[in-house]
């Protein structure tokens, strides 16, 4: 791992109105990472997500990411940043190859490296017969796919995914993860949010979980574990036991009766 | 029939109004008495119009026009199932395009144990709810009341009973419609392949256009009365279509024909019946049919540089201009764009033509209609387009703002291709005039420069509002600005335009009615300098453009101020 860290938030903090979204966070993740992001619905993974890429202006705080303050310069974080939200709405009028064509001359990349890189992954996500129909007859985890290759495509220093896999076909879910895994052996940092939380013991370097907006855990899976107090004990019972959801068992004997 | 079904869906179907009106969802709570109070209304003020009819007729002592005011009633009445039969297929047609705009249509909820028939029948019949039913309500109450002082109550019983099944008889049509809608144009995307997209543009300009030469054609010399009695009398010669059946057991009704008013009734209740057994076939039939994929490109992808890079557009620029010329072209709720310059065109020359055809024009309206044409649909596009071009982004602006994109090139690429489009409009526009009209060279080039200088700064305006103000929410239809910049941003086009073409004025004016005789000439020359310099044209022209140059650089640097404000405030 490098000494200059990919990504680094001091003191960030967000509310709205009444709600903390993001409570004083303090981050920082080195190059060539895979970071998990995990927390209950509402903890504030997404709009960490969006403060990290600019799209969100934090109340407090600061934000840098591959050396550059997102406040000073949020153009030149976009163009080394690929985004993949939570529940993209695309340019469903578009074809999958005319949003993939648009989003690589949006990123500047060469006319041959565009067209080599659209068809590799096409052909990988079996898109391939598909990417002249407009988006609007594909299926979500379709639509999904064309969304995930428009952020790597350009060749991102630092990927920032919402739940990417969700609704992908398992195979395609597959070559995602693999492709994750080829992209941080390069030294391109993935942070990720997900709930399918045997992804992120699978796949992520470290995991971060919040909880109201607070960062109540950091760490690889051993030390989560060590913390938690729970040594041969999976993520997802860690998940339950940090965010104090753990008792599970009364509720589901109550929904029995 | 379990009708405990029928009733539930009907509930449904109320429901989705809620995404219709565009209610907010957070806290949402739904105030019965209002909707309610809207039918309750309806019938109140109807029986309070129908009292004051009936006391004015009874408080008339003069026989004859006593008897023109009750054949006039027993027309209206005879009428009515018709009438109703056009407004409620007006207005279900209406809500249903309303709910496709909305994104709302219910899809048959076909894994629940619900038949088709219960299905089709709840839709018939929240179909008939809002405003069909609202204006049924004020009708019947109305035309009851009335009728107690006319002493035709039993042939307002019979009409009320017409009235409410023509609106069944609308509603189940207008379901037909709707099946045969989707299997028609997925039919035509499959036939139609690559070229669906200008099938399907083209073919909403033309209903459009058709729509509107109809809507003008009927408007021009028709009463209100005069439809009535073409209703009343035509009816009885097309009674072999089942849609005047309810019409026609009334006239028949009150010629004391009693077989053929219950033959008449009992026929239109099986024809209704039939069209309700036909809806059910098609819904079972295309119900969850899933229209066709539009295919446009096949074959090898191969990267061009296209026009737009030969033109000096960055890379970035081309490919929004590109995005943008596709999304106007190929999404529905964008084309009233193009409707718009159209009905513009096309108004004043039916205008004209009727006018012409009664007394001759004289000879300057001509010169008039050139310029109008000229300069009004072009100018009217680039306002439009560049008021909405940043609103129409709608929920996909979260990929703009994730996008290496920078404030110049944002408005490069959307003032360009406001300006392109609608330069487009302007020469289209232009040739029709110059075909239809024959102007000189000098009115036609300076139509066309003065064209270029409104086009251009007036996209520009617009282009500053429609970003300051850009609503990007898009139930329950896509909103582009928020109302009260779509107003400022009309008011400075105006204020901007008049400004641009003030030195032209005085020039226009004396060559539109130089050729004209009798008071206009006198006008003219008083109102004028009795003779404008030979230069004062290229002088005019000269100022004009300076004036709109200022008008586009001032408001190039606000436009460019309030897009790097868009892009660095993403959370709206």
């Amino acid at each position: 791992m490098a000494h200059l860290p990919a990504l680094k938030l001091t003191g960030v903090s967000k509310r709205y109105g009444d709600v903390t979204a993001v409570d004083y966070l303090d981050l920082e993740i080195g190059k060539g990472e895979i970071f998990g992001l995990l927390g209950p619905n509402g903890s504030g993974k997404s709009t960490t997500l969006k403060t990290i890429l600019g799209l969100v202006k934090p109340d407090s705080g600061s934000v840098n990411v591959l050396g550059i303050n997102v406040e000073d310069n949020p153009i030149a974080v976009k163009r080394k940043v690929g985004y993949v939200p939570e529940s993209p709405r695309v340019y469903d009028f578009l074809t999958g190859l005319e949003f993939l064509d648009f989003t690589g001359d949006v990123y500047g990349m060469q006319p041959d490296e565009k067209k080599k890189r659209i068809e590799e992954f096409l052909r990988a996500l079996d898109l391939e017969g598909r990417e002249g129909d407009m988006i609007s007859s594909y299926s979500e985890g379709m639509k999904q796919k064309v969304v995930i290759i428009s952020a790597i495509m350009h060749k991102p220093e630092l990927l920032l995914l919402d739940e990417p896999l969700s609704g992908l076909d398992p195979k395609s879910a597959r070559i995602v993860k693999d492709l994750l895994r080829q992209l941080a052996s390069q030294g391109i940092t993935t942070i990720m949010s997900t709930h399918i939380l045997e992804i992120a013991q699978a796949m992520c370097d470290r995991i971060a979980i919040m909880y109201e907006g607070r960062l109540l855990a950091l760490g690889t899976i051993e030390e989560l574990r060590q913390k938690a107090k729970m040594p041969e004990s999976g993520l997802e019972d860690i998940f339950l036991k940090l965010t104090g959801t753990g008792d599970i068992k009364p509720i589901v004997e109550a929904l029995l009766k | 029939m379990n009708w405990k079904n029928v009733l539930l869906l009907v509930g449904v179907d109320i429901k989705s109004y809620r995404v219709v009106r565009g209610s907010k969802f957070r806290r949402f709570r739904e105030n019965k008495l209002v909707t309610y109070s809207l039918y309750i209304g309806a019938c109140l003020i109807g029986a309070l119009i129908g009292s004051l009819i009936g006391n004015f007729y009874s408080g008339v002592s003069d026989s004859a026009l006593k008897k023109l005011i009750f054949d006039g009633a027993t027309y209206f009445f005879i009428a009515l199932p018709t009438l109703s039969l056009i407004y409620g297929l007006v207005f279900t047609e209406m809500n249903q395009i309303q709910r496709i705009g909305a994104r709302t249509s219910i899809q048959p909820p076909y894994w629940f144990p619900i038949t088709w028939k219960e299905h089709t029948l709840a839709s018939i019949l929240a179909n008939v709810l809002g405003t069909p039913l609202i204006i049924t309500i004020f009708l019947c109450s109305s035309i009851f009341v009335a009728s107690i002082f006319l002493g035709l109550v039993p042939l307002v019983v019979l009409t009320i009973l017409a009235l409410l099944a023509s609106i069944i008889l609308a509603s189940a049509t207008t379901e037909i419609f709707k099946a045969l809608q989707v299997r028609l144009s997925g039919a035509v995307t499959k036939v139609a392949g690559r070229v669906a997209i200008w099938v399907r543009l083209l073919s909403s300009i033309l209903f459009f256009i058709v729509f509107y030469l109809i809507y003008f054609s009927l408007y021009y010399n028709v009463t209100p009365i005069a439809l009535i009695e073409s209703i009343a009398g035509g009816q009885k010669a097309l009674w072999f279509i089942p849609y005047v059946w309810l019409g026609v057991a009334l006239s028949t009704f009150i010629s004391s024909l009693w077989l053929e008013t219950i033959v008449f009734l009992l026929a239109s209740f099986v024809f209704i019946y039939a069209l309700f057994l036909a809806a059910v076939r098609l819904n079972m039939r295309f119900g969850l049919y899933e229209a066709p994929s539009i295919k446009i490109s096949r074959g090898v992808y191969v990267p061009k540089v296209g026009l737009l890079g030969r033109l000096g557009f960055s890379t970035v620029e081309a490919a929004i201009i590109r995005k943008d010329f596709r999304a106007f072209t190929r999404r529905h709720e964008l084309m009233y764009i193009f409707i718009v310059p159209i009905i513009f065109t096309i108004m004043p020359l039916i205008l004209s033509m009727r006018s012409e055809a009664a007394t001759p024009l004289p000879s300057g309206i001509y010169s008039f209609m050139f310029v109008y044409l000229t300069l009004l649909p072009g100018t009217l596009m680039a306002v439009i387009l560049g008021s909405s071009i940043v609103g129409s982004e709608g929920e996909r602006i979260w990929y703009l703002h994730s996008l290496p994109l920078s404030a110049k090139s944002l408005v490069k690429a959307k003032h360009s291709f406001a300006t392109l489009f609608s330069l487009v409009v302007t020469l289209i526009c232009s040739v029709i005039g110059g075909l239809l009209i024959a102007p000189s060279v000098s009115m036609v080039a300076i139509g066309l420069i003065e064209g270029v200088f409104l086009v251009f700064s007036l996209g520009m305006v617009s282009l500053t509002f429609g970003i300051k103000g850009a609503d990007f929410r898009e139930f329950p239809r896509p909103r582009m600005i928020r109302p009260i910049w779509g107003l400022v941003n009309m008011i400075v086009s105006i204020i901007a335009g008049l400004a641009i073409v003030s030195p032209i004025i005085p020039y226009g004016l004396k060559l539109m009615f130089e050729t004209s005789e009798g008071w206009l000439k006198m006008l003219i020359t008083a109102i004028m300098p009795v003779c404008l310099p030979e230069y004062y044209l290229y002088v005019a022209v000269l100022i004009s453009g300076v004036i709109a140059a200022i008008i586009t650089y001032v408001f190039r640097k606000m436009a460019l101020n309030n897009a790097e404000q868009l892009l660095a405030k993403a959370e709206g």
